[in-house]
């Protein structure tokens, strides 16, 4: 390196590279008659599956709206122009390009991203710059409260856990399962799964009566041997097995749990179970596990089955829960702005805070947000039975079979 | 350095320093990320660079920084006070580290840095003072970007110069020494643990510092953002393309790494090949260039000086 | 008494569980003194390549190691051949580089699979995966049994291999002293182009069998890597009987905390890190021969 020739080469490198970081013109102006909406999704790294999933629904819902004219604000009809950003899975990426959308392309509102992580890194921005921003992707409640700006469309995991609890309730109360239940509570550690715990475990304290949960216990992703928690969840004796975990672990615990002979009323693996992987993984050990979610296609709404007409015939299969929240987060979003009449980001967000969007297609059937941001609304429960069916087992009204409780002793 | 490079230095510092008067937010952003990245590139190369022990950890120092800014700065320190006791903290923690694990030669070192990097990433999502995997948020408060930008580029330049003092010192060379035959360098009364050590401690004190700016600047951080495994091979990774154990290389291959990860990965046909790049650059630059790009640069530089040397002596003649 | 049942049996089929998926790593440290970073990327691809010939041509998981093993033999020969060779000599220690080379056709490999296979979650589903038998009052998975007796019949295989055959004690005289085996006209080369490949041929066919336990993707294989680290340097890195001994070392660990004290589960991976650790440091014991020559190799480089 003594050599000049060599650090001038290097300063041509170096010079070189450097000219690929010239931003590439200035953003281009917003056409008359659009609304630039930013969005930021993780169509690639360890979320795209899901996240690729949201930007497909993001993009059909906006195409949609454009299709039928764009949005009414204020009498002008104005189409979405979306600006959608990859954060490759990053966080700390995540946040800059919300940024970026914000401070650089002057965006009107943002449509937030999938995960926790993701999503949270990203929530701190919009406080900063007073714009409004709709996640479709995160439950986590730390997320929500904290800045007026910041919506959510995903109930909080808490309820998740809560609505099942109120399930099992309801089906002591029917008489099918007998009080008082001993419940073995096993979790990811992870936002998700923490967020579970907290919901069993509220619910249980308030119903002592019926519900106590006899073992507590966290568990890392991707764990080569699951023997050891089983032998705990064995040792517990417990009557309900309720566990949090996303779907490889969920396959793993599951073949661990049949072949170790273990039985309980009854089984859930949180928002996992329906999952064509897993059935494939499993086959018969799957049958009865119960599990919640954010949405079903079986819901019994007439908008429902029009959505899942709509979306197999534009998209070739049948929608998926992350789907449904994503389209829904784009709806919702641009109802405010139709309310709101004009792109003032307060007139967006006190439309957002308002908003009450009829003919949802999530129970019940119409999408407002909590003083937090946040929507509450009721997660629906499933069931797995015999022969690759799935019922909608709640909420009751909605009913598409009904609940099989216990479990049946093979 | 020449007084050409000198100058070309201080020129790209001070262009650095006052690209926010010219530059969009996204360019900036990008510039921080590239800052950042060249300061983990030249702390680490300090211990493992000079000094040939290469640690696969070095994301537990990131994240001992960052949590400690944004732990203390929820008690009521300013953020930027709670720097110093992060790098701190992080040097001895490096200190604890490499006590025993010094005691470890090449690579079984580096394997016992991938557990130690893991353990605390496992520890800080357990415990429930880090806010667990749930992660932690800075205090609602002032954020600045200009002064976090001007930071995170004033650090840079610190930690290169850090870096180039080092190579350059009395200890830089009892470092090189150390590299090249430990027991040579042992025989000659060098006391090889405590270099090692304080390498240690002074690239983990930088590291820790660019943690803090990273918490400053994001305002939220989690186990699974700071203490990622593939954020310590991307900290590898980036002096090793470029040329371990130089001052340029650490810089160029943070240029390099940064360019995939900021401008090319951006192109949809390279998306689903990222790994391909990653892989394939470090086999390519293991195989072929030991030295990276500083090495290779030197190799053409010598070949075309060998091709156009004898047509110049006989036109002078 | 049933508690220690179940922490016998328990800790018997994990040991097993482990040591397979080590044994590879194992043989190729023994022999060439380099750690193969790409083993979790291996297993991986051999889970990948079992799932397609039990879901194409209805192979048996756990009989197509017939298939499988020769195909990752022929790769990791080629592997050696092409890449591996190549890599600068360290002497007695391994090399940085060799380390960093190998981390870097893992990646290779993972994108591979993402290009063929996608990033789906896949799984093997066989007539026996749910069935279970007791043993000793302790109910067991049949595939979790045969991986076991897989891992036996492995750790006897490797035995055999390495200390009747004329190839066994070619590699062994290889792994003891290179030059002098060169010396004794052993082709050293090839030798080490076969011991690569049949490090290879084990992690393919371990990760053909951990198909049948496992969902996975190609991200497979990442968490039990640090484990495998474990449980060789316990081992003493070169013996494959010690890698057997240090697989059950751990898993004896494991379950006796899960079963007798309430240590939190989630510490698990903690535990096995601080091991790993405790172990490189504090038990030199194992590692003797190695820190003893390595010093002086590199020192009359």
């Amino acid at each position: 390196m003594g050599d000049p020739r060599v650090r001038n080469a290097f300063a041509f490198a170096a010079a070189g590279l450097l000219a690929a970081w010239v931003p590439a013109g200035a953003a281009l102006a917003a056409e008359a008659g659009t609304i630039k909406i930013g969005a930021v999704l993780p169509v690639t790294g360890k979320e795209s599956k899901i996240g690729g999933a949201y930007k497909v629904a993001t993009e059909y819902a906006v195409k949609e709206i454009n299709d039928a004219g764009g949005i009414d604000v204020g009498g002008a009809r104005m189409r979405i122009d979306l600006r959608l950003l990859d954060d490759t899975s990053e966080p700390a990426k995540s946040a800059q390009l919300v940024e970026q959308l914000i401070a650089q392309e002057k965006v009107a509102a943002v449509i937030g991203g999938y995960g926790s992580q993701l999503v949270q890194a990203q929530s701190v921005v919009p406080e900063r710059y007073g714009v409004p921003y709709v996640s479709g992707g995160a439950g986590a409640t730390s997320i929500y409260g904290r800045s007026k700006w910041v919506f959510g469309v995903l109930s909080p995991v808490e309820n998740l856990a809560g609505t099942q609890m109120e399930f099992l309730d309801d089906l002591v109360k029917q008489g099918k399962l007998k009080p008082p239940l001993k419940i073995a509570l096993v979790y990811e550690n992870t936002e998700h799964g923490k967020d579970y715990e907290k919901g069993v475990t509220a619910f249980a304290k308030a119903h002592p009566q019926e519900f106590s949960v006899v073992l507590d216990e966290a568990f890392e992703l991707y764990a080569p041997d699951y023997r050891p928690l089983f032998t705990r969840v064995q040792a517990a004796g417990a009557d309900l097995f309720m566990a949090d975990a996303h779907l490889e672990d969920y396959i793993t615990m599951q073949r661990t749990y049949a072949q170790m002979g273990l039985y309980h009323q009854m089984v859930t693996y949180g928002a996992r179970g329906a999952d064509a992987a897993a059935r494939k993984a499993l086959g018969a050990a799957t049958d009865y596990i119960f599990a919640s979610g954010w949405w079903s296609d079986l819901l019994p709404y007439p908008q429902v089955k029009a959505f899942n007409a709509a979306w197999k015939a534009a998209n070739g299969s049948a929608p998926q829960w992350y789907h449904a929240c994503a389209y829904e987060t784009v709806r919702a979003l641009a109802l405010a702005i139709h309310n709101a009449g004009s792109l003032k980001p307060e007139a967006i967000r006190a439309a957002l805070a308002s908003l009450e969007l009829k003919n949802s297609i999530l129970a019940p059937g119409t999408l407002k947000f909590s003083p937090s941001g946040q929507a509450i609304l009721p997660f629906v429960v499933t069931q797995n039975k015999p022969g690759d069916k799935v019922d909608l087992v709640w909420p009751k009204g909605d009913r598409t079979g009904d609940p099989v409780a216990p479990i049946p002793r093979t | 350095m020449s007084r050409l490079g000198a100058a070309a230095a201080a020129a790209a510092a001070l262009a650095a320093l006052g690209a926010p008067l010219l530059l969009g937010r996204g360019t900036l952003n990008d510039l921080w990320n590239l800052a950042f990245a060249v300061i983990l590139a030249s702390s680490w190369n300090i211990l493992g660079g000079f000094a040939g022990q290469v640690s696969l950890g070095y994301s537990a120092f990131l994240g001992i920084g960052a949590y400690t800014t944004v732990l203390l700065s929820l008690r009521g320190l300013d953020p930027f006070a709670t720097l110093v006791p992060g790098a701190l903290l992080a040097a001895a923690f490096s200190v604890v580290v490499g006590l025993p694990g010094f005691r470890l030669r090449g690579p079984y070192f580096t394997i016992a840095t991938i557990g130690v990097g893991e353990a605390v990433r496992v520890a800080a999502s357990s415990v429930s003072f880090t806010g667990g995997s749930s992660g932690v948020r800075m205090p609602a408060g002032s954020f600045d970007f200009g002064r976090n930008y001007l930071a995170m580029v004033g650090l840079a330049i610190a930690a290169v110069a850090v870096a180039a003092l080092v190579r350059r010192s009395a200890f830089g060379r009892a470092l090189a020494a150390i590299r090249q035959d430990v027991d040579g360098a042992e025989a000659l009364g060098v006391d090889s643990t405590r270099y090692k050590l304080a390498a240690h401690a002074l690239s983990a004190a930088l590291v820790a510092l660019a943690g803090g700016l990273y918490a400053i600047n994001f305002q939220y951080i989690a186990p699974g953002a700071v203490f990622d495994f593939r954020l310590s091979l991307s900290i590898v990774l980036m002096p090793i393309v470029g040329g371990i154990g130089t001052i340029v290389g650490p810089l160029l291959g943070a240029l390099v790494v940064s360019t995939i990860q900021l401008k090319l990965l951006e192109l949809p046909a390279l998306r689903d090949s990222y790994l391909f790049i990653y892989g394939g650059l470090l086999i390519v630059v293991i195989l072929f260039e030991p030295k990276g790009l500083v090495g290779l640069a030197g190799r053409l530089l010598a070949a075309l000086r060998r091709a156009s040397a004898p047509p110049r002596t006989a036109g002078a003649g | 008494m049933t508690r220690l049942l179940t922490v016998a049996v328990n800790s018997l089929l994990a040991a097993g569980l482990y040591a397979e998926m080590a044994y590879g790593l194992a043989v190729i440290y023994g022999v060439m003194r380099i750690i193969n970073l790409a083993h979790a990327g291996i297993m991986m691809l051999g889970a990948y390549v079992t799932l397609t010939l039990f879901s194409r041509f209805g192979v048996d998981p756990f009989l197509a190691f017939f298939l499988v093993g020769p195909l990752f033999l022929a790769f990791g020969m080629a592997l050696y051949r092409t890449v591996v060779r190549r890599l600068p000599r360290g002497g007695g220690a391994p090399t940085m580089g060799s380390l960093l080379l190998l981390f870097g056709v893992w990646l290779v490999l993972q994108n591979f699979a993402y290009l063929v296979w996608s990033g789906d979650t896949q799984s093997i589903l066989t007539s026996y995966t749910m069935r279970s038998v007791s043993l000793l009052g302790v109910r067991v998975g049949v595939p979790s049994l045969l991986v076991f007796a897989a891992s036996g019949a492995s750790l006897l295989f490797l035995n055999l291999l390495l200390r009747t055959t004329y190839l066994g004690k070619a590699i062994r005289a290889v792994t003891q002293n290179r030059d002098a085996a060169l010396l004794a006209g052993i082709d050293a080369e090839m030798i080490s182009a076969v011991a690569f490949g049949l490090g290879c041929a084990f992690a393919g066919v371990a990760g053909g069998m951990l198909s049948t336990l496992y969902a996975f993707t190609p991200d497979f294989g990442r968490s039990f890597l640090l484990k495998s680290f474990c449980i060789i340097v316990l081992g003493g890195m070169e013996s494959v009987t010690g890698v057997a001994a240090g697989a059950l070392v751990l898993a004896v660990v494991e379950n006796t905390l899960a079963v007798y004290t309430s240590v939190p589960i989630s510490f698990q991976d903690a535990i096995t890190f601080a091991i790993l650790f405790a172990a490189l440091v504090a038990l030199p014991e194992g590692l003797s021969g190695l820190f003893a020559r390595a010093p002086r190799l590199r020192g009359a480089r």
